[in-house]
């Protein structure tokens, strides 16, 4: 199907798709909401209101973090070629992983001792989740994308397996959950705001990604293996190493990920905890090329959708879910005008 | 390595900050929780027109706003139970609500968390309770959901040809636990032969998940069904289907079983509510009876959780005994009047005693009858 | 032997709306495109399907509105995927996500609404033989449309001109077109019949097993389908199997609680997605040579093969 006006000029010009998706997505969300008889124009007003609140940017700012996390778990395996549709599973392992070291150790050390102790407990787990993929690739030739996909909902029911009997709160009524973290073992928040130390690591994680993906020779090996690994291999490149490295790190930046949401947001595991951050960090690395500080672009739009979403229910009455359409309109509009100008290109 | 050392270096710094409450840090202190103020906010964990719990809870707040018709009240559906929660009523107090009701069991953390931050609001939650010391801006209020479960049991107890009753519900929360054992012991009250068989969905509203379970009771001959499920439709038109009796739970759904009904327990939140807005913006909510674990029942008062009207089938001598167990627990005070049996035959509640409503909701067992087994326990 | 039948009725009674979805599925996979969005189709399908019900009464009705609006929502992914290159992992994804919030905002009016549905018909004489009579036979309208449509499918697949059209979009479209057929066109109608065949799933679910509309029901059954795909190594004959084996999954833990027996029901949960991955490791090889060219592409994003 071609589009003859899609080649003109104008519409090539690399900001286009952005003006589009900027003006599309909430024209159409826009009519889909004035369809359900709420009125467009105050509902955005109202949605836009609420970020400007300083609390609620904050919790833009929280929700940035996480997804900011699982956007990089997805852009550093796929700087190698390889597809990291786990995230969620990874997430979640992270936060599995962190609980379980926050349970074994919080009646016994400090506050800040047990932090200390679920940040690589969260990103051995998240890791380790991601080496499962990796291993079966590179061991039997399964297929990354199809074997993270399948571990998402494996880490999911695990974690619902440990939080109805092992790891069960003996203290919450019967409620599936696992004991709350103790305060002191929690993320701390930034002075006079509710945004949690987890901003720093994630934005810490981000310096570490670009340096690695563009001024290590690491990097530059990956590249060459994401590039052509039939070339990489003649090269002299150990290709396996190098795939189950970058598959680690992406799980290890995910399982970061989880350990932000459960000791900075929830201090509790419980279910539908992580309902969706995974994917959603998939597609923020795919609105940003997989290129880091884009992915951070992405992933502050992506949270202040979703942080909009709570206006929707308290001022226009609709339900949560709906700001979903908003989202995926402008990932619609921002996926579907790029790879053809690419292709044109080649 | 580089990766861990920097934020760990960041973490040394941060250590001097607040602690994370998960909520917005707390505001000056001012006058009484909740006086004077202009709105109020509702959140619900499902939709507000559910047919179930959410919708009762949903009429509640409009009698709120029929009462108080200056108050702007403002509402928030399908609020899951963790920091979403947290977000909305941290926004509608930013909108100027000072008076909370957040309504679903699952909804306390969040709801404690918002009522530290925020000493002038009041917050009060449906149906869990506050173990230890009470925040002086919070409360807990329920009916004691059990007593019309009870007379419900009665019903089924008289109806079922079998023996078999059947009982699908979501979590094995204490509340849910003490319904299904209540019901046991109301219907093996008037049928010692009565067993209830219970399965559980893991979710308060997965329609799939309770068609396969409804199913999966009346394959085994179950031929009452009850649940504690958010969303009872699906529960009902399978009973129905099978031509089995239902027992309707938060709302009267008796059209969708025109044969089948029995009866049910079904809510009325809208005179507790007002009562509780009244106090609040009286100025009068701290020390009064709603700043604590609030709880009425045939006993103490006007239980908001009563019983839904009877179906064809079922016969005045059941009515009749359904009034004299009524009556029996308005005096003497409980379906859990001693001696209870759990399912191994110990007892445990002794022979007489009355236990009050906190005993009853710290109940983490199976009821002698019960057939089933409280997940991974 | 009860609990054998049970789980056996309880297997084809879930099975069946993941086993429209995967039939779907296959057929988009085997034109060579992955749609995550399946789970996005069947959950419009089972809407549309519940709304049209409710609003004219008829079941039938709603499950067409079903099927074209799983087929409306595939067409936006293949729209985005084949004309406009975007990437067919994350494109679902997307996909998904719409069809989980227009769902939400146009769904909540018929919570709780009360519908006509399809409703299970005893088939005279085959519903009388034993064992298999009850597993079978005793089921609502789409159910029995689904044991037409898996054999037609085959039959479509492997014995038609359709069908090789089809194949060869996903395995070798540069032959397709020197024989003057356009690969693109091939693939757009097996994404959109994909779609329509998830909405189908989708009004089965909502009309027929559940008989009620809840926001996200479908609760993941288009993942398992798409796992179910894989493992079922792109045979629609097989995906029958699969679609079984998964809903004995679903209807083992009710019927066993119903018996008075506990057990972890996540590892029952787990079972499907961990069986599709040991059948992944155990046939790794075989399966990656069964799995259609182009769609081996789409999961390799370099071409290459480690």
């Amino acid at each position: 199907m071609k589009w003859p006006v899609m080649q003109s000029p104008v519409l090539q010009w690399p900001g286009m798709k952005w003006l589009v998706a900027v003006v599309a997505a909430p024209v159409i969300f826009g009519a889909f909401v004035a369809a359900r008889g709420v009125e467009p124009l105050s509902m955005y007003r109202d949605m836009l209101t609420s970020l400007v609140d300083p609390a609620q940017a904050e919790t833009v700012l929280v929700r940035f973090a996480v997804l900011l996390l699982a956007g990089l778990a997805v852009a550093v395996p796929a700087r190698a070629g390889l597809l990291n549709v786990g995230g969620e599973g990874q997430i979640v392992a992270g936060a599995v992983g962190a609980a379980g070291i926050g349970l074994l150790t919080d009646r016994h050390l400090p506050g800040g001792a047990v932090l200390a102790l679920m940040v690589p407990a969260a990103m051995l787990a998240g890791a380790a989740w991601a080496g499962l993929a990796a291993l079966l690739r590179i061991g039997v030739q399964v297929n990354e994308a199809i074997s993270t996909l399948l571990l998402n909902f494996l880490a999911v029911d695990l974690m619902l397996g440990l939080i109805y009997a092992p790891w069960k709160d003996a203290s919450g009524f019967g409620q599936p959950s696992s004991r709350p973290l103790p305060g002191t073992a929690r993320l701390p928040l930034l002075a006079n705001t509710t945004v949690n130390a987890g901003i720093v690591l994630a934005l810490a994680a981000l310096a570490a990604v670009w340096w690695a993906l563009n001024r290590t020779a690491w990097g530059f090996r990956l590249r060459v293996v994401g590039g052509n690994p039939e070339a990489a291999r003649r090269a002299g490149l150990r290709v396996g190493p190098l795939l189950l490295g970058a598959m680690l790190a992406g799980g290890a930046l995910a399982g970061l990920a989880g350990l932000l949401h459960f000791a900075g947001t929830e201090f509790k595991l419980r279910p539908g905890m992580t309902t969706g951050f995974g994917y959603v960090g998939f597609l923020a690395s795919w609105l940003a090329l997989h290129r880091p500080l884009r992915v951070a672009a992405a992933a502050l739009l992506l949270a202040a959708i979703a942080m909009a979403g709570d206006s929707l229910q308290i001022d226009a009455g609709l339900p949560a879910a709906s700001v979903n359409v908003l989202m995926a309109v402008v990932l619609l509009v921002a996926l579907g005008t790029r790879w053809k100008a690419k292709e044109t290109a080649a | 390595m580089r990766r861990l050392l920097i934020p760990a270096a960041a973490l040394a710094l941060l250590a001097a900050c607040s602690t994370n409450t998960g909520a917005t840090p707390a505001a000056a202190e001012g006058s009484a929780p909740g006086a004077g103020s202009t709105k109020i906010g509702f959140i619900f964990v499902g939709p507000k027109d559910d047919y179930g719990y959410n919708q009762a809870a949903y009429q509640g707040s409009q009698a709120v706003a029929k009462a108080y018709p200056g108050l702007e009240v403002l509402t928030a559906e399908n609020v899951p139970e963790d920091d979403n929660a947290t977000r909305i009523m941290e926004g509608m107090i930013r909108k100027g609500a000072k008076i909370i009701f957040a309504t679903s069991y699952g909804h306390k953390d969040p709801a404690l968390k918002v009522a530290a931050a925020h000493p002038d609001v009041v917050v009060v939650q449906q149906g869990n309770i506050v173990d230890g010391t009470m925040p002086a801006n919070f409360g807990t209020y329920f009916g004691t959901v059990y007593e019309p479960v009870y007379l419900a049991g009665i019903v089924a107890g008289k109806t079922t040809k079998t023996g078999k009753l059947g009982y699908v519900y979501a979590f094995p929360i204490s509340q849910t636990l003490d319904n299904i054992n209540a019901f046991e012991l109301g219907a093996k009250s008037v049928n010692p032969q009565a067993k209830t068989y219970v399965v559980n969905t893991s979710n308060w509203c997965d329609p799939a998940k309770q068609a396969e379970a409804a199913k999966s009771l009346l394959a085994q001959g179950v031929d009452v069904i009850s649940q504690h499920q958010d969303c009872t439709a699906t529960v009902i038109r399978a009973t129905e289907a099978a031509g089995a009796y239902s027992v309707g739970y938060h709302a009267d759904a008796s059209a969708l079983a025109p044969k089948g009904w029995l009866t049910g327990s079904q809510w009325n939140w809208d005179p507790l509510y007002v009562k509780i807005v009244k106090t609040a913006l009286d100025g009068r909510f701290s020390g009064s009876e709603f700043n604590a674990n609030y709880r009425v029942g045939y006993k103490t008062g006007d239980n908001p959780f009563v019983q839904s009207p009877y179906g064809p089938a079922v016969g005045a001598e059941t009515k009749a005994l359904v009034d004299a167990a009524k009556a029996r627990i308005g005096k003497d005070g409980s379906p859990f009047l001693g001696p209870v049996a759990d399912q191994s035959g110990q007892v445990r509640i002794a022979a007489g005693t009355v236990p009050d409503y906190k005993t009853i909701e710290a109940i983490d067992y199976f009821v002698d009858g019960v057939v089933g087994k409280i997940p991974a326990s | 032997m009860s609990l054998v039948i049970d789980v056996a009725t309880g297997a084809v009674r879930g099975g069946t709306s993941i086993l429209f979805v995967a039939l779907g599925e296959t057929i988009a996979e085997r034109a060579g495109v992955v749609n995550l969005g399946a789970e996005g189709s069947m959950l419009t399908g089972a809407l549309a399907a519940y709304a049209v019900t409710a609003e004219t009464g008829d079941p039938l009705l709603g499950a067409a509105a079903g099927a074209a609006a799983g087929a409306l929502l595939a067409l936006v992914h293949a729209v985005l995927v084949l004309s406009r290159g975007a990437n067919q992992l994350a494109n679902g994804l997307v996909v998904l996500f719409l069809g989980l919030g227009l769902t939400s905002l146009f769904g909540a009016a018929y919570v709780g609404r009360s519908i006509t549905t399809f409703e299970p018909y005893a088939v005279p004489l085959l519903s009388d033989i034993p064992v298999l009579g009850p597993v079978l036979f005793d089921h609502d309208p789409l159910t029995y449309a689904s044991y037409l449509v898996a054999p037609a499918m085959w039959w479509l697949l492997y014995r038609s001109r359709w069908g090789l059209a089809l194949r060869a979009a996903g395995e070798r479209p540069e032959v397709l077109r020197t024989y003057g057929r356009s690969p693109l066109l091939v693939r757009y109608l097996a994404v959109v019949a994909g779609g329509l065949l998830a909405g189908i799933g989708g009004a089965q679910l909502s009309t027929a097993y559940a008989n009620a509309w809840f926001e996200n029901m479908t609760a993941g059954r288009g993942f398992i389908a798409v796992s179910l795909v894989i493992f079922a190594a792109w045979h629609p004959l097989r995906a029958v199997a699969g679609a079984y084996l998964f809903g004995a999954a679903l209807a083992l833990s009710p019927a066993l609680q119903a018996r008075g027996i506990g057990l972890n029901q996540f590892v029952l949960d787990a079972l499907p997605y961990l069986v599709t991955l040991i059948a992944l490791v155990v046939l790794g090889r075989r399966r990656g040579n069964t799995a259609p060219e182009s769609l081996a592409k789409v999961f390799d994003m370099t071409g290459r093969s480690t």
